[in-house]
C-alpha cells in the first residue's frame, strides 16, 4: 500500500541524527516517561526502524504507538549510541502524516484536532496555546483554579505582570500582524501549511468512510470532531 | 647482548613478568614503579577470577622472581618522558631523576573508569553505590559487605558496561574483564549472604574465557542470581537510604524499576594515566581507544610505532591476569630479538 518507506524515512535528516545503530540496550525506554504510562517500547521502535522490515515500519505508521511519545527527548540524553528515539520518532509521524495512515489509529485521527486547535492558534494569535482558547467547558481536565482565571482573566494577568492581548513588549502580549504574517510564511516555504491540508484531506475521507457525511453526501467535519472527542 | 640495558616502566604484574623474563635472559634491567609497592592493581583485589585465588600470593611470587633474577627495582619513581638519546633513550622522572636505556617496556596498566561521570548512577552522591574496585578493596579491607547504614544487604544490583561501551562517555569500546568481574562478586555475595538476592543487569554476557561460562552456569544454578538484560538508566536514592533503579528488562519489553540495598558499578578500564605524557617526545602513539598502539595487531603486539619501544599488559588493551602474563612474556620475547638483529 505505501511505497519506498525506507527510503523516505531517510529521506529525513532527522533520522541521520537519531538512528546511528541501535544496540538494544533499554537505556531508552527505560528513561522514557511515556513508556512507564502506556505499551510503548521506544527501543522496539528504534529496532524496527532499524530493520528496515518495511511491513513493520508500515504497522508503526498505522497504529497508535508512534504517538504516545511526548516528544521529551530524555532519550537522546542517555542513549550510549548517541540515538534518539524521540526523533526517529517525528520522523514517523511525519510520514504516518504525509501518507496519511494517521487515520487508521484513534491517536493518530486526534492530528486532526490538534491543527484545529494548536495549529490554528499559532497561526491565528501566535501562541500555540492562548487563554483565551482554553474554554473551561471544553478543558474540564483544567479544574476549577483555572475556571477561575478564566473567568478574572485581565485581572490576573496584570497582577503577574504579564501584557496580555496588549500592545509592546511583556508575556502574553499581542503579536504584532506583521509578525503574523512572517509566520504564516513560514509555515508556507516550510510545508507547515501543507502538512495542515493534508491531514484535513484524510481526516475529510475518513469522516466520509465512517458516513458522517451531511445531506450533500460531503463530509462533515463538526459530526467527525464530535466523533474524535468521544472516541 | 649482555651489556644492553632495559628500562621497564610500570612495576605492575605486567612489567614484574617482563623485567624478571628480561634478567634472566642475562640483560640489565630496571623496574621503575611509581609507587612505593610493586603489583599495581592487584594490590587492591581481594581475589582473582575465575578461580578465586590470592592476588597476593601471585604478587609475592612475582616480586621473588623479579629479585632473584637480578632486576634494579626502583620505587616512588614515576616515568614522565622517554626521548630518543642518539641510540638510547632517555627517560625523565620526578625529581629530575633520569635513567638512559637501550631498549624501553612501557608497563603502565590501565585507570579505573571514574564513575562519577556518569551521574545519573549516583556515585559519590548516594552512599550506597559503589564500584567493583570498591567492593574488592572493601572485602580485602573487612572481609564483608555491609551498607553505609551498617546492615547486610538483602537485594544487590551489579550494573555491567560502567563505563565502556558507551559513546556518552567517549568509550565504545568493550572492558572485557568486568561481565566476569560481576559474576565472580555476586557468586562472593551470594555465599557471604545466602539470603541477599543479586541481580545482575547486562547488556551481553561477555565470557571470553575458557571456564567463565560454567562460572556463569554455577551463578545461575547454584546461587540463583538473575540476570536482567538491559542496561541501567537512572539510580536514585530513598529516604532510607536504598537506591531505586531503572531499566528495561529487554527480553519482556518492559520498563523496570527495582528497590535494592546496594548497586555495584562494574567499572572499565581505561588507558593509563600517564600513557598521554610517554608518547611526548617519542613517535609513539595510541589507537582508536586511546591504548597504546601496535605496529601489527596479529604478529607485532608489543612493538610500538617508535622502534626501540616496545609494550606489555594493559597498558596495549584491557585483559585479565593470565592474559597480561602471557603478554608480558612475549615482550620479553621480542625486546630480546630486537637486541639480536641489532648486534654492534
Ligand atoms: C575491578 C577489576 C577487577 C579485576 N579482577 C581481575 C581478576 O579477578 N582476575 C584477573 O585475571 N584480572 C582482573 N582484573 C584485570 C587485572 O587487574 C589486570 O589484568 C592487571 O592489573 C594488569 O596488570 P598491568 O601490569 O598491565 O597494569 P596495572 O595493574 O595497572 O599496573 C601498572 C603499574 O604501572 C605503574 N605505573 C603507571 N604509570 C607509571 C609511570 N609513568 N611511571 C612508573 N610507574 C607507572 C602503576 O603504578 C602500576 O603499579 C580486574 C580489573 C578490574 C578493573
Ligand atoms: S538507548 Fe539507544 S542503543 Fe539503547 S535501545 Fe535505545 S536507541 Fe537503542
Ligand atoms: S522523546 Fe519520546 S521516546 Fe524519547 S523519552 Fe521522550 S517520550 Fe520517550
Ligand atoms: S566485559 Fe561485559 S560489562 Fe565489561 S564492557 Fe564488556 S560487555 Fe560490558
Amino acid at each position: 500500500m505505501y511505497s519506498d518507506l525506507n527510503q523516505r524515512l531517510k529521506a529525513d535528516v532527522r533520522l541521520e541524527e537519531g538512528l546511528q545503530a541501535c544496540m538494544n540496550c533499554g537505556i531508552c525506554t527505560a528513561i522514557c516517561p511515556a513508556a512507564e504510562f502506556y505499551e510503548y517500547d521506544p527501543r522496539s521502535i528504534a529496532i524496527t526502524v532499524q530493520s528496515g522490515n518495511e511491513e513493520k515500519i508500515a504497522a508503526l505508521l498505522e497504529g497508535d504507538t508512534i504517538w504516545y511519545c511526548g516528544q521529551c527527548m530524555s532519550c537522546k540524553t542517555r542513549c550510549p549510541r548517541n540515538n534518539c528515539p524521540g526523533l526517529i520518532i517525528s520522523v514517523l509521524r511525519k510520514l504516518s502524516q504525509e501518507t496519511g495512515a494517521f487515520i487508521k489509529s484513534r491517536m493518530g485521527r486526534q492530528q486532526y484536532l490538534i491543527v484545529k486547535t494548536i495549529g490554528a492558534n499559532i497561526l491565528r494569535f501566535g501562541y500555540c496555546v492562548h487563554p483565551n482558547s482554553l474554554v473551561p467547558a471544553t478543558h474540564p481536565e483544567q479544574g476549577p483554579v483555572w475556571r477561575w482565571i478564566y473567568e478574572n482573566m485581565h485581572e490576573v494577568y496584570a497582577a503577574v505582570d504579564a501584557n496580555l492581548d496588549g500592545d509592546g513588549p511583556g508575556a502574553m502580549r499581542k503579536i504584532s500582524p506583521t509578525d503574523l504574517d512572517e509566520l504564516h510564511q513560514i509555515f508556507e516555504v516550510s510545508g507547515g501549511l501543507k502538512l495542515y491540508q493534508t491531514i484535513e484531506y484524510f481526516s475529510q475521507l475518513k469522516a466520509v468512510e465512517m458516513g458522517l457525511t451531511d445531506t450533500n453526501g460531503k463530509a462533515d467535519m463538526e459530526k467527525y470532531t464530535q466523533y474524535l472527542l468521544n472516541e | 647482548m649482555n651489556n644492553k640495558h632495559v628500562a621497564v616502566i610500570g612495576g605492575g604484574i605486567a612489567g614484574m613478568e617482563a623485567a624478571s623474563v628480561l634478567a634472566r635472559q642475562g640483560l640489565k634491567v630496571t623496574l621503575i614503579e611509581k609507587q612505593a609497592n610493586t603489583g599495581g592493581k592487584l594490590n587492591d583485589w581481594d581475589h582473582l577470577f575465575p578461580d578465586f585465588s590470592s592476588p597476593d600470593e601471585l604478587v609475592s611470587s612475582l616480586a621473588t622472581k623479579t629479585k632473584d633474577s637480578g632486576v634494579n627495582t626502583v620505587y616512588n619513581t614515576e616515568i614522565s618522558r622517554i626521548e630518543r638519546a642518539g641510540k638510547r633513550f632517555e627517560l625523565r622522572a620526578n625529581q629530575d631523576v633520569r635513567f638512559y636505556a637501550d631498549a624501553v617496556l612501557v608497563a603502565s596498566g590501565f585507570n579505573v573508569f571514574d564513575a562519577t561521570i556518569k551521574e545519573e548512577y549516583g556515585y559519590g552522591l548516594f552512599g550506597n553505590v559503589i564500584t567493583s574496585v570498591d567492593f574488592e578493596k572493601r572485602m580485602k579491607k573487612h572481609g564483608q559487605l555491609r551498607t553505609i547504614q551498617g546492615t547486610a544487604p538483602k537485594r544487590v544490583a551489579i550494573i555491567h558496561c560502567v563505563g565502556s561501551r558507551d559513546a556518552k562517555v567517549g568509550n565504545t569500546y568493550c572492558s572485557k574483564v568486568c561481565c566476569i568481574t560481576g559474576i565472580k562478586q555476586a557468586i562472593e555475595i551470594s555465599e557471604m549472604l545466602p539470603d541477599c538476592e543479586v541481580f545482575c543487569f547486562y547488556m551481553d554476557l561477555r565470557l571470553y574465557g575458557s571456564t567463565f561460562d560454567s562460572l556463569y552456569l554455577q551463578a545461575q544454578k547454584r546461587h540463583k542470581i538473575q540476570f536482567i538484560r538491559g542496561r541501567l538508566s537512572e539510580a536514585a536514592e530513598r529516604a532510607d537510604k536504598s537506591i531505586q533503579i531503572k531499566a528495561e528488562d529487554t527480553l519482556q519489553g518492559r520498563p523496570l524499576r527495582m528497590t535494592v540495598d546496594m548497586v555495584i558499578l562494574l567499572v572499565g578500564m581505561e588507558p593509563g594515566a600517564s600513557t598521554s605524557q610517554l608518547i611526548q617526545k617519542n613517535q609513539m602513539t595510541v589507537d582508536e581507544n586511546g591504548f597504546l598502539k601496535s605496529t601489527n595487531m596479529h604478529c607485532a603486539r608489543n612493538q610500538s610505532t617508535q622502534e626501540g619501544i616496545f609494550m606489555a599488559g594493559t597498558a596495549i588493551c584491557p585483559m585479565a591476569v593470565n592474559e597480561t602474563i602471557e603478554n608480558a612474556r612475549s615482550a620479553a620475547t621480542e625486546i630480546i630479538h630486537f637486541f639480536e638483529n641489532h648486534r654492534p
